[in-house]
């Protein structure tokens, strides 16, 4: 019988071909805005390492001066000093850590066609590439060995990679960047996480653009690699590299990941003694909590997920309830000069709830429609909103999961939308119906 | 086949009483063709809704095929409607948007036949009126006639044991009622029970007995056509 009332339904699409059509265009618009406003916040508030995003962990100490600051005051320097950044990549704490800072500088490229041009990087550690699951296209990432030594070694993005090489594997060969030569190890493929926890701070944020290369931190400390993201000095410091690795400037982030998330406690009995130890060394003054945050907590901590893409999927939804009230009066309208239909089909044998589940079907019918244009709608809408703001254009695809999400909004927008009308429907008096005609 | 024993129906509104049926006593036996008469606002529609079980009765006792139907749901009263059942309407009452074919399906899609019988079902149901050949046509594409043709096709469709018919031939020309009538009477002759209300002498005359409704009552049960009079005598 369902059968029997989808196929109604859909020839029910083109008797008041016009009204339909508004209906279906009112419907669809609601969804379409939803579901783009919701795409961005679901893609956002994404979590890209499902399996081990619980005990990724970034632990936080409080450096900052006395002067100026009442306990309980929230802590708004989300990075580490150097010297607690060392500390805590030599505790032997979880499974693996890393220290990673923003880098950027001319890269001489030995094509002359291609000449000199400027490049953005990270030096992290070695477990970097392990703790955030980094795709190799050719080579792996550097040894243990070369973060001890510090040696001349690069990793390349792909894009680079094929810009400098074409696609040959390029390892083994030497690039000059940043004033040295340094031994190309590996090349990653394509990588791009959402939101790229792993560098929120600093560079173009959570949805910014592919890291370029990557060397040892320890060969860009040697360097004196100046950084480039964000640092925060609260006292005066004297010049020279050396005393920016002895002063409690922030500008590195550290990363630690766990053995399991049930771990966070141990490691929070480090974090702590550790600071109560610094803290006998006449460091950390303030004595406030210190914090670990594992990757959802980093994320909201951050606010990643900003309150204007809260506030406007609100809107959108309030916009799609307005479409929902003028869908009623439509569906209203189109179910009111059926009464006689609904007449002769009791008097055939049609009971109240056969009658009630023909309607309804035939408003799912409206809604699937409505979910098919409101799709188009939405992904017009997204790639729009993509080729405006290159910062949001990671976030506008849409998964399978948000594409289910429209069609259940569509269909179910409908119903709720066909409930009354349908309702209205089923108390036709047959009787008065048949002979009014 | 129908017997309705000192019904009565009272529609109620806020300031009056209006007693559509009172005491109102008749037996329709199997096989009989049964016209019913009367002037306007005298009860014949509210016998025929009663009857038809599309409305409620205040009081009083209704049994449709030996089944008591008193204090029946609908979903009881819906499944007898369409087992028990046919409907004919003056305004004949085809969906405009289904073909003739689709039409006819209507009471079949709700007894729940599969899809070969109702297909036989609907074939010899639109054969027996003449209209086989135009089974994909719309209803607006068709006479009057016709309309009420493939209107009676698709109260036979089901073998109904009672059929309803509210003048059915008073939208037509008397060239097309009386091509209806024949029908009827045809279809009578196979063994279906017909109630029929009509305004035209005529057509009461030509059934086997009429009902002259007066006032809620009926006032002359039984008056045998002239030509059973004639077989008597």
């Amino acid at each position: 019988m369902i059968q029997y009332y989808f196929m109604l339904g859909v020839r029910s699409l083109r008797r008041n071909p016009a009204l339909t059509a508004l209906m279906v265009l009112i419907l669809a618009v609601g969804v379409a805005a939803s579901v783009s406003t919701l795409t961005i916040l679901h893609v956002m508030s994404g979590d890209p390492y499902p399996q081990k995003s619980g005990r990724l962990i970034v632990p936080v100490v409080d450096n900052g001066p006395t002067e100026g600051y009442t306990p309980g005051d929230e802590r708004n320097d989300n990075q580490a000093s150097y010297t607690d950044a060392v500390n805590i990549l030599n505790s032997k704490q979880g499974d693996r850590r890393t220290v990673l800072y923003g880098v950027a500088g001319s890269l001489e490229a030995a094509r002359n066609d291609i000449g000199v041009f400027t490049v953005e990087g990270l030096a992290p550690t070695r477990d970097f590439f392990d703790i955030f699951e980094v795709p190799f296209l050719y080579g792996q990432p550097w040894s243990a060995a070369e973060d001890k030594d510090a040696s001349d070694v690069v990793i390349l993005n792909r894009k680079l990679s094929e810009k400098l090489y074409g696609a040959v594997n390029p390892t083994g060969q030497r690039v000059r960047l940043m004033g040295n030569n340094y031994l190309i190890v590996g090349v990653i493929d394509t990588w791009r996480p959402v939101p790229r926890v792993h560098r929120i701070i600093g560079g173009e944020g959570a949805f910014g653009d592919e890291d370029e290369f990557f060397i040892p931190f320890s060969t860009a400390i040697r360097h004196e690699q100046s950084h480039n993201g964000s640092m925060n000095c609260t006292s005066y410091r004297e010049p020279g590299w050396q005393s920016l690795l002895n002063s409690e400037c922030t500008w590195l982030q550290v990363w630690v990941e766990l053995h399991s998330a049930s771990d966070r406690a141990n490691f929070q009995n480090w974090l702590d003694a550790y600071a109560s130890e610094q803290r006998k060394l006449g460091r950390l003054k303030r004595a406030a909590p210190n914090v670990q945050y594992n990757v959802m907590e980093w994320l909201e901590h951050l606010k990643v997920v900003g309150k204007d893409s809260r506030i406007s999927a609100w809107l959108a939804f309030g916009f799609l309830v307005l479409c929902l009230v003028n869908t009623i009066g439509l569906l209203l309208a189109k179910f009111s000069v059926r009464a006689p239909e609904i007449g002769v089909r009791r008097a055939l044998g049609a009971s109240r709830k056969e009658i009630f589940t023909q309607f309804l079907i035939e408003s799912a019918v409206v809604g699937l429609v409505g979910g098919v244009l409101g799709l188009i709608l939405a992904m017009g809408a997204l790639s729009l909103i993509g080729s405006i703001s290159k910062q949001l254009a990671v976030v506008t695809s849409m998964d399978w999961m948000m594409l289910f999400v429209t069609f259940a909004m569509a269909v179910s927008a409908a119903v709720l939308a066909g409930l009354l009308p349908t309702w209205r429907a089923c108390q036709v008096t047959p009787a008065l119906q048949l002979k009014s005609q | 086949m129908l017997r309705m024993q000192n019904l009565s129906k009272v529609y109620r509104t806020h300031m009056i009483e209006t007693h559509a049926l009172r005491g109102f006593e008749i037996e329709v036996k199997q096989g009989e063709f049964v016209t019913v008469t009367g002037p306007s606002g005298s009860g014949k529609t509210s016998f025929l809704n009663i009857a038809g079980l599309l409305e409620d009765f205040t009081s009083g006792e209704y049994i449709l095929d030996g089944i008591n139907v008193k204090g029946m749901d609908d979903n009881a009263r819906s499944r007898l409607r369409n087992e028990k059942l046919g409907f004919i309407f003056q305004g004949f009452n085809l969906i405009p948007d289904l073909s003739l074919y689709d039409n006819v399906d209507v009471p079949l899609r709700y007894r729940g036949f599969n899809a070969a019988e109702r297909k036989e079902r609907i074939t010899d149901a639109l054969t027996k009126v003449g209209l086989a050949s135009r089974m994909k046509h719309y209803p607006a594409e068709l006479s009057g006639g016709q309309q009420q043709r493939v209107a009676i096709a698709r109260a036979l469709a089901g073998s109904p044991k009672l059929l309803l018919a509210d003048e059915p031939t008073g939208n037509l020309d008397t060239q097309m009622a009386r091509g209806v009538m024949e029908l009827l009477e045809e279809i009578n002759a196979e063994g279906t029970t017909i109630l029929m209300v009509t305004h035209d002498p005529e057509l009461a005359q030509r059934s086997q007995r009429n009902v002259h409704i007066i006032d809620g009552q009926v006032s002359d049960l039984v008056r045998k056509s002239p030509t059973l009079v004639a077989k008597e005598a």
